[in-house]
């Protein structure tokens, strides 16, 4: 048995009172920041199908798990399709670092095994509305039941000027000069949308964190990037270009078009805000393509020395077109 | 000058072989960076082949947008476009109202950007501009 097994071992018979075996335990996050792993807890009658989030140190958190666990417990009081969670941990004795403990959800999660499958059972205009129905579920629940320590514009800012302070610090660390990016926050500075709501949002809801099988989508994972923000956020931030991993012409994930979304995320009392869509798209295009520029540079300075996070420096490109074309109502016309 | 085969060609062969013969050898999370190793040796091709050009076209079209002469800002082609850019960013940057300068900028990004997706990812724009795939 290995020292995970050992360590979920011994944790989840603390917890539960009563010895439990570890069987079957599946690594399923290779490359990833945070390990993933699949396994059976055995009482000695009972199994449970578990799956544990591990982080290899807390230093390496981005969120601490106590407020990841809160989030998934309030979207699963919300009605948002979460894994139930079972047991939240902090001490690193049992498996190195920070971890959660939920119900296996099974499914597919790769983003392009995702759309294939979606393609081959041609339930993609279901997948999307169950999208739009568990925004409108998430962006319904109430602001006090958030986690306390949740990332929030401070007191008295919007969350589009909290949105704008975030990328101005982000631009000011770029390597290098990019006037495409610099043209897109212009924009966004001179186009601020009327309304601006605050509710909890997601704020990575994207194929790629999704549980998907035949039925559809089962579950949203990776609370880490939850906050107080623009529901309209969430949605545009699905809706990035980037996400649809080739199906450019789905707009929603390359799983269906925008009406699709809107019209579910209406129909279960979601408020569509088009203005507040648009900004906050080509803020999410904007954000990924200084994102981009950022893992490259970790990559540059010895931080992250990775090939993948050096080749995303030469993806930025594609970012910055798609900011461009966005903008193109706005400056394009004429030739 | 350096000898056959040119820096493309040779590549194009490093390219080749690690699809052909390195990929097939392999699983799992180090195929995936081999993967990643060849589509960078490709773009590095197409930057050989298409680069010099393409930052040609990037210093005349910036020069224009910002209505200056190049040639006092750099001794070499680099860094005159790195000057070009680090002082449209200080134009986008400055407040106050430019709508001309704005749409003008735009024009020539959109091409530039064209220009970069050629080398690190052809095909992803589209050759006729319309649509809404953004």
């Amino acid at each position: 048995m290995s020292e995970l097994e050992k360590g979920l071992a011994r944790y989840l018979t603390a917890e539960w009172g009563r010895p439990i075996e570890v069987r079957g335990l599946v690594e399923t996050s290779a490359g990833a920041r945070r390990r993933n792993v699949l396994f059976d807890a055995w009482d000695g009658g009972e199994v449970q199908r578990l799956a544990a989030t591990i982080t290899p140190s807390a230093a390496m958190e981005i969120m601490h798990v106590l407020v990841e666990s809160g989030a998934l417990r309030m979207a699963e009081k919300a009605g948002v399709p979460v894994p139930h969670l079972h047991a939240v941990g902090e001490d690193p004795a049992f498996v190195g670092g920070p971890f959660f403990i939920g119900e296996r959800v099974d499914g597919e999660t790769v983003p392009r095994r995702v759309l294939r499958l979606v393609d081959g059972a041609g339930i993609g205009e279901l997948v999307t509305a169950q999208i739009g129905r568990a925004f409108a579920a998430l962006h319904a629940a109430p602001v006090a039941d958030a986690p306390s320590g949740l990332k929030q514009p401070d007191p008295g800012v919007s969350p589009v000027d909290a949105g704008l302070a975030g990328l101005a610090e982000q631009i000011g660390e770029l390597l290098q000069p990019g006037p495409a990016l610099s043209l897109g926050f212009r924009w966004l500075q001179r186009n601020r949308p009327q309304r601006s709501e605050l509710r909890i949002v997601h704020g990575d809801l994207r194929n790629g964190n999704l549980i998907v099988g035949e039925d559809g989508l089962r579950a949203v994972l990776d609370w880490e990037a939850c906050h107080l923000g623009d529901p309209m956020e969430d949605l545009a931030w699905t809706c990035v270009r980037t996400w649809r991993f080739g199906s450019d012409e789905r707009e929603v994930g390359g799983f269906a078009a925008l009406p699709v979304l809107v019209d579910a995320y209406r129909e279960a009392g979601g408020d569509f805000d088009p203005d507040g869509f648009h900004w906050w798209k080509v803020y999410g295009t904007l954000r990924w393509g200084i994102g981009l520029a950022k893992q490259a540079a970790q990559h540059i300075d010895g931080s992250v020395p990775s090939i993948v996070m050096a080749a995303s420096g030469r993806r930025v490109a594609e970012l910055e077109y798609d900011l461009l074309a966005l903008l193109d109502r706005e400056y394009g016309g004429e030739a | 000058m350096q000898d056959r085969p040119t820096a493309s060609e040779l590549l194009e062969t490093i390219a080749r072989f690690l699809d052909d013969e390195l990929l097939t050898a392999l699983e799992g999370g180090l195929q995936y960076r081999v993967r990643v190793a060849s589509n960078l040796v490709k773009i590095l091709e197409r930057e050989a082949r298409l680069g010099p050009e393409a930052l040609d076209r990037e210093c005349a079209r910036l020069s224009e947008v910002l209505r200056l002469d190049a040639a006092a800002l750099g001794a070499t082609a680099e860094q005159r476009v790195q000057e070009l850019n680090r002082r449209l960013v200080e134009r986008l940057q400055a407040p106050g109202e430019d709508a001309e300068l704005e749409r003008r900028a735009w024009r020539a990004l959109m091409a530039i950007a064209r220009d970069k997706l050629a080398i690190a990812r052809p095909g992803y724009a589209p050759a006729d501009p319309g649509g809404n795939e953004a």
